[in-house]
Protein backbone atom coordinates (compact mmCIF):
# COMPACT_ATOMS: atom_id res chain seq x y z
CA UNK A 1 0.00 0.00 0.00
CA UNK A 2 1.11 3.29 -0.71
CA UNK A 3 1.35 6.37 1.73
CA UNK A 4 -0.89 8.77 1.40
CA UNK A 5 -0.86 12.67 2.92
CA UNK A 6 -3.76 15.31 3.82
CA UNK A 7 -2.36 18.76 1.85
CA UNK A 8 -5.34 20.38 2.04
CA UNK A 9 -8.12 20.54 4.34
CA UNK A 10 -11.38 23.81 4.57
CA UNK A 11 -14.33 23.96 6.92
CA UNK A 12 -16.75 26.56 7.19
CA UNK A 13 -17.51 27.88 10.42
CA UNK A 14 -20.15 25.98 11.93
CA UNK A 15 -24.05 27.06 13.14
CA UNK A 16 -27.14 27.63 11.87
CA UNK A 17 -28.09 29.20 8.45
CA UNK A 18 -31.17 29.25 7.42
CA UNK A 19 -30.62 31.05 4.52
CA UNK A 20 -27.67 28.59 2.94
CA UNK A 21 -28.38 25.39 1.19
CA UNK A 22 -26.61 22.55 1.65
CA UNK A 23 -24.91 22.39 -1.67
CA UNK A 24 -23.74 25.97 -0.97
CA UNK A 25 -21.89 25.03 2.50
CA UNK A 26 -20.65 22.17 0.92
CA UNK A 27 -18.75 24.37 -2.18
CA UNK A 28 -17.54 27.18 0.83
CA UNK A 29 -15.69 23.97 2.22
CA UNK A 30 -14.50 22.16 -0.84
CA UNK A 31 -13.09 25.58 -2.40
CA UNK A 32 -10.81 26.10 1.15
CA UNK A 33 -9.46 22.69 1.16
CA UNK A 34 -8.87 23.02 -2.48
CA UNK A 35 -7.33 27.19 -2.05
CA UNK A 36 -5.16 25.28 1.06
CA UNK A 37 -3.54 22.30 -1.11
CA UNK A 38 -2.54 25.24 -3.67
CA UNK A 39 -3.94 22.52 -6.40
CA UNK A 40 -6.50 23.36 -9.21
CA UNK A 41 -9.95 21.97 -9.12
CA UNK A 42 -9.12 20.12 -12.20
CA UNK A 43 -6.27 18.38 -10.55
CA UNK A 44 -9.06 15.86 -8.89
CA UNK A 45 -9.31 12.69 -10.26
CA UNK A 46 -12.38 12.07 -7.43
CA UNK A 47 -14.54 12.86 -4.53
CA UNK A 48 -16.71 11.04 -1.88
CA UNK A 49 -19.47 13.31 -0.31
CA UNK A 50 -21.00 12.47 2.59
CA UNK A 51 -24.01 13.93 3.89
CA UNK A 52 -27.47 12.44 5.80
CA UNK A 53 -30.50 15.07 5.39
CA UNK A 54 -29.81 16.63 2.28
CA UNK A 55 -31.25 14.57 -0.84
CA UNK A 56 -30.84 13.33 -3.98
CA UNK A 57 -26.58 13.42 -5.11
CA UNK A 58 -25.41 16.70 -3.03
CA UNK A 59 -21.84 15.85 -3.93
CA UNK A 60 -22.92 16.52 -7.88
CA UNK A 61 -24.16 19.84 -6.74
CA UNK A 62 -21.21 20.70 -4.24
CA UNK A 63 -18.78 19.73 -6.75
CA UNK A 64 -20.45 21.64 -9.70
CA UNK A 65 -20.37 24.75 -8.33
CA UNK A 66 -16.73 24.60 -7.69
CA UNK A 67 -16.20 23.28 -11.40
CA UNK A 68 -15.18 19.76 -10.70
CA UNK A 69 -17.66 17.57 -12.94
CA UNK A 70 -16.90 14.19 -15.03
CA UNK A 71 -14.99 12.02 -12.39
CA UNK A 72 -15.62 9.43 -10.19
CA UNK A 73 -17.78 10.62 -7.31
CA UNK A 74 -19.53 8.66 -4.49
CA UNK A 75 -22.50 9.79 -2.53
CA UNK A 76 -22.20 8.51 1.21
CA UNK A 77 -24.48 8.16 4.36
CA UNK A 78 -23.28 6.73 7.09
CA UNK A 79 -25.22 8.75 10.15
CA UNK A 80 -22.31 10.48 12.21
CA UNK A 81 -19.54 8.58 10.65
CA UNK A 82 -20.66 9.51 7.12
CA UNK A 83 -17.58 12.24 6.94
CA UNK A 84 -14.93 9.67 8.07
CA UNK A 85 -16.02 6.94 5.87
CA UNK A 86 -15.74 9.75 3.02
CA UNK A 87 -12.10 10.23 4.36
CA UNK A 88 -11.19 6.28 4.83
CA UNK A 89 -12.61 5.47 1.08
CA UNK A 90 -10.31 8.46 -0.19
CA UNK A 91 -7.25 7.02 1.31
CA UNK A 92 -8.18 3.20 -0.15
CA UNK A 93 -8.42 4.77 -3.38
CA UNK A 94 -5.01 6.52 -3.26
CA UNK A 95 -3.11 3.62 -1.10
CA UNK A 96 -4.34 0.84 -3.34
CA UNK A 97 -2.81 3.08 -6.31
CA UNK A 98 -6.13 3.41 -8.30
CA UNK A 99 -5.92 6.89 -7.91
CA UNK A 100 -3.38 9.97 -6.56
CA UNK A 101 -5.58 12.85 -5.87
CA UNK A 102 -8.81 13.28 -4.24
CA UNK A 103 -11.23 14.94 -2.20
CA UNK A 104 -13.32 14.32 0.48
CA UNK A 105 -16.25 16.56 1.76
CA UNK A 106 -18.95 16.14 4.38
CA UNK A 107 -22.00 18.77 4.36
CA UNK A 108 -25.05 19.05 6.49
CA UNK A 109 -27.83 21.27 6.75
CA UNK A 110 -29.92 20.48 9.43
CA UNK A 111 -31.98 23.94 9.56
CA UNK A 112 -33.04 23.19 5.39
CA UNK A 113 -34.27 19.66 6.38
CA UNK A 114 -37.01 18.20 7.72
CA UNK A 115 -34.98 17.60 10.95
CA UNK A 116 -35.27 21.41 11.96
CA UNK A 117 -36.07 21.11 15.56
CA UNK A 118 -36.72 17.17 16.17
CA UNK A 119 -34.65 15.05 17.75
CA UNK A 120 -32.69 12.41 15.73
CA UNK A 121 -34.33 9.45 15.61
CA UNK A 122 -33.84 5.65 13.93
CA UNK A 123 -35.05 5.37 10.28
CA UNK A 124 -38.42 4.73 9.80
CA UNK A 125 -40.18 1.99 11.13
CA UNK A 126 -36.93 0.66 13.24
CA UNK A 127 -38.41 -1.25 16.34
CA UNK A 128 -36.89 1.06 18.99
CA UNK A 129 -37.68 4.05 17.03
CA UNK A 130 -41.21 3.25 17.28
CA UNK A 131 -40.57 2.61 21.26
CA UNK A 132 -39.44 5.67 21.46
CA UNK A 133 -35.80 5.87 21.08
CA UNK A 134 -33.74 9.04 19.41
CA UNK A 135 -30.15 9.43 19.84
CA UNK A 136 -30.44 11.34 23.26
CA UNK A 137 -32.28 8.91 24.71
CA UNK A 138 -29.50 6.29 23.88
CA UNK A 139 -26.59 8.07 25.43
CA UNK A 140 -29.23 9.23 28.42
CA UNK A 141 -29.36 5.34 29.24
CA UNK A 142 -26.07 5.19 29.46
CA UNK A 143 -25.41 7.97 31.52
CA UNK A 144 -27.90 7.10 33.85
CA UNK A 145 -26.05 3.16 34.21
CA UNK A 146 -22.51 4.87 34.05
CA UNK A 147 -23.69 7.11 37.06
CA UNK A 148 -25.20 4.33 38.92
CA UNK A 149 -22.59 1.70 38.30
CA UNK A 150 -19.56 4.18 38.81
CA UNK A 151 -20.76 6.50 41.60
CA UNK A 152 -20.32 9.58 38.60
CA UNK A 153 -21.93 13.09 39.44
CA UNK A 154 -23.95 14.74 36.88
CA UNK A 155 -21.24 17.64 38.12
CA UNK A 156 -18.07 15.57 37.18
CA UNK A 157 -19.88 14.92 33.83
CA UNK A 158 -20.65 18.66 33.47
CA UNK A 159 -17.04 19.19 33.01
CA UNK A 160 -16.79 17.97 29.83
CA UNK A 161 -19.19 20.57 27.99
CA UNK A 162 -17.27 23.11 30.50
CA UNK A 163 -13.71 22.39 28.87
CA UNK A 164 -14.94 21.73 25.72
CA UNK A 165 -17.21 25.14 25.48
CA UNK A 166 -14.24 27.24 26.69
CA UNK A 167 -12.07 25.66 24.16
CA UNK A 168 -14.59 26.47 21.41
CA UNK A 169 -14.15 30.17 22.70
CA UNK A 170 -10.69 30.15 20.99
CA UNK A 171 -11.95 28.44 17.89
CA UNK A 172 -13.36 30.58 15.02
CA UNK A 173 -14.94 27.62 13.20
CA UNK A 174 -17.32 27.10 16.45
CA UNK A 175 -20.67 27.41 16.46
CA UNK A 176 -20.55 28.50 20.28
CA UNK A 177 -17.93 30.77 21.34
CA UNK A 178 -19.24 31.33 25.04
CA UNK A 179 -17.98 29.62 28.69
CA UNK A 180 -20.88 27.74 30.32
CA UNK A 181 -20.18 26.58 33.94
CA UNK A 182 -21.37 23.66 35.97
CA UNK A 183 -24.63 25.25 37.49
CA UNK A 184 -25.73 26.26 34.06
CA UNK A 185 -25.16 22.72 32.98
CA UNK A 186 -26.94 21.50 35.15
CA UNK A 187 -29.75 23.75 35.55
CA UNK A 188 -30.51 24.03 31.84
CA UNK A 189 -33.54 22.33 30.15
CA UNK A 190 -33.75 18.11 30.75
CA UNK A 191 -34.23 17.18 27.43
CA UNK A 192 -33.78 12.60 28.54
CA UNK A 193 -32.68 12.27 32.04
CA UNK A 194 -30.18 13.09 32.97
CA UNK A 195 -28.73 14.44 29.98
CA UNK A 196 -29.79 18.21 30.10
CA UNK A 197 -29.72 20.82 27.17
CA UNK A 198 -25.84 22.09 28.21
CA UNK A 199 -24.53 18.20 27.87
CA UNK A 200 -25.93 17.75 23.92
CA UNK A 201 -24.40 18.92 21.20
CA UNK A 202 -26.15 21.51 19.14
CA UNK A 203 -27.90 21.02 15.54
CA UNK A 204 -25.23 22.51 13.35
CA UNK A 205 -25.19 23.23 9.84
CA UNK A 206 -21.46 23.09 8.28
CA UNK A 207 -19.67 21.57 6.04
CA UNK A 208 -15.62 20.53 5.74
CA UNK A 209 -13.47 19.00 3.16
CA UNK A 210 -10.04 17.59 3.07
CA UNK A 211 -7.95 17.16 0.00
CA UNK A 212 -5.76 13.44 -0.35
CA UNK A 213 -3.03 12.83 -2.70
CA UNK A 214 -0.52 9.82 -2.30
CA UNK A 215 3.11 10.47 0.05
CA UNK A 216 4.97 10.90 -3.26
CA UNK A 217 2.31 13.33 -4.77
CA UNK A 218 2.57 15.43 -1.98
CA UNK A 219 6.23 16.59 -1.84
CA UNK A 220 5.21 18.68 -5.35
CA UNK A 221 2.69 20.68 -3.28
CA UNK A 222 3.81 20.97 0.24
CA UNK A 223 6.70 20.86 2.67
CA UNK A 224 3.96 19.84 5.06
CA UNK A 225 2.57 16.82 4.36
CA UNK A 226 0.06 15.02 6.70
CA UNK A 227 0.63 11.68 6.83
CA UNK A 228 -2.51 9.33 7.50
CA UNK A 229 -1.01 6.93 9.85
CA UNK A 230 -4.23 4.75 10.32
CA UNK A 231 -7.52 4.67 8.53
CA UNK A 232 -10.05 1.74 10.22
CA UNK A 233 -13.90 2.01 9.85
CA UNK A 234 -15.99 -0.71 11.20
CA UNK A 235 -19.89 -1.36 11.32
CA UNK A 236 -21.77 -2.26 14.62
CA UNK A 237 -21.69 -6.13 16.14
CA UNK A 238 -24.87 -7.28 17.77
CA UNK A 239 -26.17 -6.14 20.75
CA UNK A 240 -26.36 -9.55 22.28
CA UNK A 241 -22.76 -9.61 22.20
CA UNK A 242 -22.60 -6.24 23.66
CA UNK A 243 -21.96 -6.97 27.72
CA UNK A 244 -21.82 -3.36 29.15
CA UNK A 245 -23.66 -0.47 27.33
CA UNK A 246 -21.03 2.18 29.16
CA UNK A 247 -18.17 0.66 26.99
CA UNK A 248 -18.63 0.74 23.41
CA UNK A 249 -16.87 -2.31 21.95
CA UNK A 250 -17.11 -0.98 18.56
CA UNK A 251 -14.48 2.13 19.33
CA UNK A 252 -12.07 -0.20 21.18
CA UNK A 253 -11.45 -2.47 18.64
CA UNK A 254 -11.59 0.01 15.96
CA UNK A 255 -8.85 1.46 18.00
CA UNK A 256 -6.86 -1.47 18.78
CA UNK A 257 -6.77 -1.92 15.25
CA UNK A 258 -5.89 1.83 14.51
CA UNK A 259 -2.70 1.64 16.66
CA UNK A 260 -1.92 -1.71 15.12
CA UNK A 261 -1.93 0.18 11.25
CA UNK A 262 -0.31 3.12 12.55
CA UNK A 263 2.67 1.18 14.53
CA UNK A 264 1.76 3.39 17.67
CA UNK A 265 0.21 3.25 20.68
CA UNK A 266 -2.60 5.39 22.87
CA UNK A 267 1.28 7.04 24.51
CA UNK A 268 2.20 8.70 21.57
CA UNK A 269 -1.16 10.96 20.71
CA UNK A 270 -0.70 14.63 21.55
CA UNK A 271 -4.19 15.53 19.90
CA UNK A 272 -7.61 13.95 19.93
CA UNK A 273 -10.47 14.95 18.50
CA UNK A 274 -13.23 11.86 20.02
CA UNK A 275 -17.58 11.80 19.26
CA UNK A 276 -18.52 14.45 22.24
CA UNK A 277 -22.08 14.57 20.93
CA UNK A 278 -23.13 13.96 25.15
CA UNK A 279 -20.39 15.32 27.74
CA UNK A 280 -20.40 11.40 29.12
CA UNK A 281 -19.61 10.40 25.94
CA UNK A 282 -16.34 11.91 26.22
CA UNK A 283 -15.16 10.47 29.72
CA UNK A 284 -16.53 6.79 28.03
CA UNK A 285 -14.36 7.27 25.16
CA UNK A 286 -11.20 8.06 26.74
CA UNK A 287 -10.64 4.05 27.97
CA UNK A 288 -11.86 2.67 24.74
CA UNK A 289 -9.44 4.54 23.27
CA UNK A 290 -7.00 3.71 25.39
CA UNK A 291 -5.93 6.80 27.31
CA UNK A 292 -6.90 5.70 30.87
CA UNK A 293 -7.98 2.40 32.53
CA UNK A 294 -11.92 1.75 33.04
CA UNK A 295 -12.82 3.69 35.84
CA UNK A 296 -10.22 6.72 35.79
CA UNK A 297 -11.61 8.50 33.34
CA UNK A 298 -12.91 11.28 35.87
CA UNK A 299 -9.54 11.35 37.28
CA UNK A 300 -7.91 11.92 33.85
CA UNK A 301 -10.39 15.03 33.30
CA UNK A 302 -10.26 16.30 36.77
CA UNK A 303 -6.48 16.45 36.57
CA UNK A 304 -6.16 18.78 33.30
CA UNK A 305 -4.64 15.89 31.20
CA UNK A 306 -6.78 16.18 28.71
CA UNK A 307 -7.68 20.49 28.89
CA UNK A 308 -5.21 22.43 26.30
CA UNK A 309 -2.64 22.66 27.77
CA UNK A 310 -2.94 19.51 29.76
CA UNK A 311 -0.19 16.09 28.07
CA UNK A 312 -3.59 15.02 25.90
CA UNK A 313 -5.75 17.47 25.16
CA UNK A 314 -9.18 16.20 24.13
CA UNK A 315 -11.66 18.06 21.67
CA UNK A 316 -9.04 21.48 21.62
CA UNK A 317 -11.72 22.34 18.71
CA UNK A 318 -14.19 22.94 21.46
CA UNK A 319 -15.47 19.12 20.48
CA UNK A 320 -18.83 18.47 18.75
CA UNK A 321 -20.28 19.82 22.09
CA UNK A 322 -19.40 23.73 21.17
CA UNK A 323 -17.69 23.93 17.62
CA UNK A 324 -21.23 21.96 16.98
CA UNK A 325 -22.03 18.93 14.91
CA UNK A 326 -22.66 18.76 11.72
CA UNK A 327 -23.80 15.24 11.38
CA UNK A 328 -21.92 13.57 8.12
CA UNK A 329 -19.20 16.72 8.27
CA UNK A 330 -18.24 16.43 11.86
CA UNK A 331 -15.87 13.68 10.90
CA UNK A 332 -14.33 15.94 8.39
CA UNK A 333 -13.58 18.83 10.33
CA UNK A 334 -12.24 16.60 12.72
CA UNK A 335 -9.76 15.65 10.25
CA UNK A 336 -9.27 19.76 9.39
CA UNK A 337 -8.99 20.25 13.01
CA UNK A 338 -5.89 17.83 13.25
CA UNK A 339 -3.96 18.75 10.18
CA UNK A 340 -4.46 22.88 11.39
CA UNK A 341 -2.98 21.38 14.94
CA UNK A 342 -0.25 19.31 13.17
CA UNK A 343 0.91 21.98 11.30
CA UNK A 344 1.00 24.62 13.96
CA UNK A 345 -1.94 26.72 13.06
CA UNK A 346 -4.65 26.47 15.24
CA UNK A 347 -4.24 29.90 16.40
CA UNK A 348 -5.14 30.41 20.05
CA UNK A 349 -6.13 26.66 20.84
CA UNK A 350 -2.92 25.46 19.22
CA UNK A 351 -1.64 22.27 21.43
CA UNK A 352 2.37 23.13 21.35
CA UNK A 353 4.49 20.63 19.75
CA UNK A 354 1.51 18.13 18.13
CA UNK A 355 2.89 15.59 15.99
CA UNK A 356 -0.01 12.57 16.17
CA UNK A 357 -3.25 13.08 16.45
CA UNK A 358 -6.48 11.16 16.43
CA UNK A 359 -9.83 11.46 15.67
CA UNK A 360 -13.11 8.68 16.19
CA UNK A 361 -16.54 9.30 15.49
CA UNK A 362 -19.61 6.83 15.88
CA UNK A 363 -22.58 6.93 14.64
CA UNK A 364 -26.17 5.65 13.80
CA UNK A 365 -29.16 3.73 15.85
CA UNK A 366 -30.29 0.48 14.46
CA UNK A 367 -32.68 -2.03 16.60
CA UNK A 368 -30.00 -4.96 17.32
CA UNK A 369 -26.57 -3.42 17.03
CA UNK A 370 -24.50 -1.50 19.34
CA UNK A 371 -24.66 1.33 16.98
CA UNK A 372 -24.18 1.84 13.24
CA UNK A 373 -20.06 3.03 12.41
CA UNK A 374 -16.89 3.57 14.38
CA UNK A 375 -14.04 5.40 12.21
CA UNK A 376 -10.74 5.84 13.83
CA UNK A 377 -7.91 7.87 11.98
CA UNK A 378 -4.41 8.84 13.28
CA UNK A 379 -2.91 11.55 11.76
CA UNK A 380 1.00 12.30 12.11
CA UNK A 381 3.65 14.62 10.42
CA UNK B 1 -64.69 -0.47 19.67
CA UNK B 2 -61.49 0.15 17.59
CA UNK B 3 -59.34 -2.55 15.97
CA UNK B 4 -56.35 -3.73 18.00
CA UNK B 5 -53.37 -4.55 16.08
CA UNK B 6 -49.43 -4.98 17.18
CA UNK B 7 -47.80 -2.72 16.43
CA UNK B 8 -45.38 -5.04 14.96
CA UNK B 9 -46.14 -8.98 13.48
CA UNK B 10 -44.39 -11.34 15.27
CA UNK B 11 -42.76 -9.64 18.44
CA UNK B 12 -45.35 -11.25 21.17
CA UNK B 13 -48.40 -13.59 21.89
CA UNK B 14 -50.59 -11.88 23.94
CA UNK B 15 -54.65 -11.61 24.72
CA UNK B 16 -56.44 -10.04 27.04
CA UNK B 17 -53.55 -8.09 28.33
CA UNK B 18 -51.21 -11.31 29.14
CA UNK B 19 -48.56 -12.98 27.03
CA UNK B 20 -45.05 -13.07 26.39
CA UNK B 21 -42.58 -11.29 24.00
CA UNK B 22 -41.05 -14.39 21.32
CA UNK B 23 -37.58 -14.88 20.57
CA UNK B 24 -35.65 -17.06 19.29
CA UNK B 25 -33.16 -19.70 20.61
CA UNK B 26 -30.49 -21.50 18.56
CA UNK B 27 -30.32 -25.07 19.42
CA UNK B 28 -26.67 -25.26 17.85
CA UNK B 29 -24.80 -22.69 20.52
CA UNK B 30 -27.95 -21.26 22.54
CA UNK B 31 -28.09 -18.29 21.82
CA UNK B 32 -31.25 -16.47 22.29
CA UNK B 33 -32.42 -13.13 20.18
CA UNK B 34 -35.51 -11.13 20.04
CA UNK B 35 -36.92 -10.55 17.87
CA UNK B 36 -36.91 -14.18 16.29
CA UNK B 37 -34.23 -14.72 12.97
CA UNK B 38 -33.59 -17.35 11.26
CA UNK B 39 -30.56 -19.09 10.73
CA UNK B 40 -28.93 -17.82 14.20
CA UNK B 41 -27.69 -14.27 14.30
CA UNK B 42 -24.83 -15.36 16.53
CA UNK B 43 -23.73 -19.15 14.70
CA UNK B 44 -25.62 -19.07 11.77
CA UNK B 45 -27.22 -22.10 12.64
CA UNK B 46 -30.20 -23.35 10.74
CA UNK B 47 -32.24 -25.30 13.79
CA UNK B 48 -34.06 -22.45 15.87
CA UNK B 49 -36.97 -22.83 18.09
CA UNK B 50 -39.46 -20.52 19.31
CA UNK B 51 -39.48 -19.32 22.57
CA UNK B 52 -41.33 -17.36 24.95
CA UNK B 53 -38.92 -15.02 26.65
CA UNK B 54 -39.43 -14.12 30.71
CA UNK B 55 -42.03 -12.06 31.70
CA UNK B 56 -39.88 -10.51 34.68
CA UNK B 57 -36.33 -8.85 34.10
CA UNK B 58 -34.44 -6.35 35.83
CA UNK B 59 -33.93 -2.69 34.75
CA UNK B 60 -30.26 -2.38 33.16
CA UNK B 61 -30.86 1.40 32.96
CA UNK B 62 -33.52 3.96 32.00
CA UNK B 63 -34.48 7.45 30.88
CA UNK B 64 -37.43 9.67 31.00
CA UNK B 65 -37.85 11.85 27.90
CA UNK B 66 -38.40 15.42 27.66
CA UNK B 67 -39.26 15.55 24.38
CA UNK B 68 -41.93 14.43 22.08
CA UNK B 69 -41.40 11.95 19.43
CA UNK B 70 -44.27 10.61 16.45
CA UNK B 71 -46.01 8.80 18.69
CA UNK B 72 -45.46 9.86 22.28
CA UNK B 73 -45.76 13.28 24.06
CA UNK B 74 -43.57 13.65 26.98
CA UNK B 75 -42.37 12.94 29.44
CA UNK B 76 -42.57 9.16 29.01
CA UNK B 77 -40.08 6.63 29.84
CA UNK B 78 -37.88 3.94 28.11
CA UNK B 79 -35.73 1.96 29.18
CA UNK B 80 -33.14 -1.08 28.87
CA UNK B 81 -34.94 -4.80 30.56
CA UNK B 82 -32.31 -7.53 31.23
CA UNK B 83 -33.99 -10.67 30.74
CA UNK B 84 -32.99 -14.23 32.67
CA UNK B 85 -31.79 -14.94 28.94
CA UNK B 86 -29.24 -12.77 28.78
CA UNK B 87 -30.40 -10.56 26.50
CA UNK B 88 -31.97 -6.89 26.91
CA UNK B 89 -35.08 -5.72 25.46
CA UNK B 90 -35.97 -2.13 24.74
CA UNK B 91 -39.33 -0.92 25.46
CA UNK B 92 -41.32 1.71 27.12
CA UNK B 93 -41.70 1.70 31.00
CA UNK B 94 -45.28 2.96 32.08
CA UNK B 95 -46.05 2.86 36.45
CA UNK B 96 -42.88 5.36 36.68
CA UNK B 97 -44.90 7.84 38.35
CA UNK B 98 -46.03 5.55 41.30
CA UNK B 99 -42.61 3.81 41.14
CA UNK B 100 -39.47 6.06 40.97
CA UNK B 101 -37.23 4.00 38.63
CA UNK B 102 -33.84 2.60 39.88
CA UNK B 103 -30.98 0.38 37.87
CA UNK B 104 -31.45 -3.06 39.07
CA UNK B 105 -35.08 -3.12 39.75
CA UNK B 106 -37.40 -5.73 39.02
CA UNK B 107 -39.72 -5.42 36.23
CA UNK B 108 -42.64 -7.08 34.37
CA UNK B 109 -43.61 -6.58 30.74
CA UNK B 110 -47.41 -5.85 30.01
CA UNK B 111 -49.42 -5.38 26.44
CA UNK B 112 -50.69 -2.31 26.14
CA UNK B 113 -51.96 -0.01 24.09
CA UNK B 114 -48.93 2.48 22.05
CA UNK B 115 -50.73 4.68 20.31
CA UNK B 116 -54.08 5.51 18.35
CA UNK B 117 -54.55 6.10 15.13
CA UNK B 118 -57.71 7.16 12.91
CA UNK B 119 -59.32 3.41 13.75
CA UNK B 120 -56.92 1.68 15.37
CA UNK B 121 -55.43 0.85 18.46
CA UNK B 122 -52.02 -0.13 18.21
CA UNK B 123 -50.88 -2.32 20.71
CA UNK B 124 -47.10 -3.19 22.15
CA UNK B 125 -45.52 -4.31 24.89
CA UNK B 126 -44.11 -1.86 27.57
CA UNK B 127 -42.44 -2.68 31.17
CA UNK B 128 -43.79 -1.72 34.49
CA UNK B 129 -41.84 -2.15 37.43
CA UNK B 130 -42.74 -5.38 39.07
CA UNK B 131 -45.28 -4.69 42.39
CA UNK B 132 -44.74 -8.53 43.72
CA UNK B 133 -40.97 -8.27 44.12
CA UNK B 134 -38.45 -10.55 43.23
CA UNK B 135 -36.55 -11.15 39.83
CA UNK B 136 -36.78 -13.66 37.29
Amino acid sequence: MREVAIIGVGSTVMGKFPEMLPYELGARAARAAIEDAGISPRDLQFAYCANLYGGMVIGQAVLAEVGITDIELTNIENACTGGATGIRKAWWDIASGLYDIGIAIGVESITTSAMAGKLITPARGDITGELGMNMVARFALAQRRYMDTFDVSLEQIAKVSVKNHHNGCLNPYSQYKKEVTIEEIINSRSICEPITLLQCCPSTDGAAAAVLVSGELAKKYTSQPVIIAASVLKSGDYSFRWEDMTFSDMTSKCTREAYEMAGLGPEDINICELHDAFAVNELLHYPELGFCKRGEEVRLLEDGVTELGGKLPVNASGGLLSKGHPVSASGVAQIAEIVWQLRGQAGERQVANAKVGLAHVIGGEVTGLESGAVSVHILKV
Amino acid sequence: MKTRVPFREGLFEESEGKGALVGAKCKQCGQVVFPRREPCLNCLGQDLESVKLSRRGKLYTYTIVHMPSEHYQPPYAVGWIELPEGIRVFGQIRGWQEHPLKVGMAMEVSFEKLWEEEEREVMGYVFRPSTNGGGA
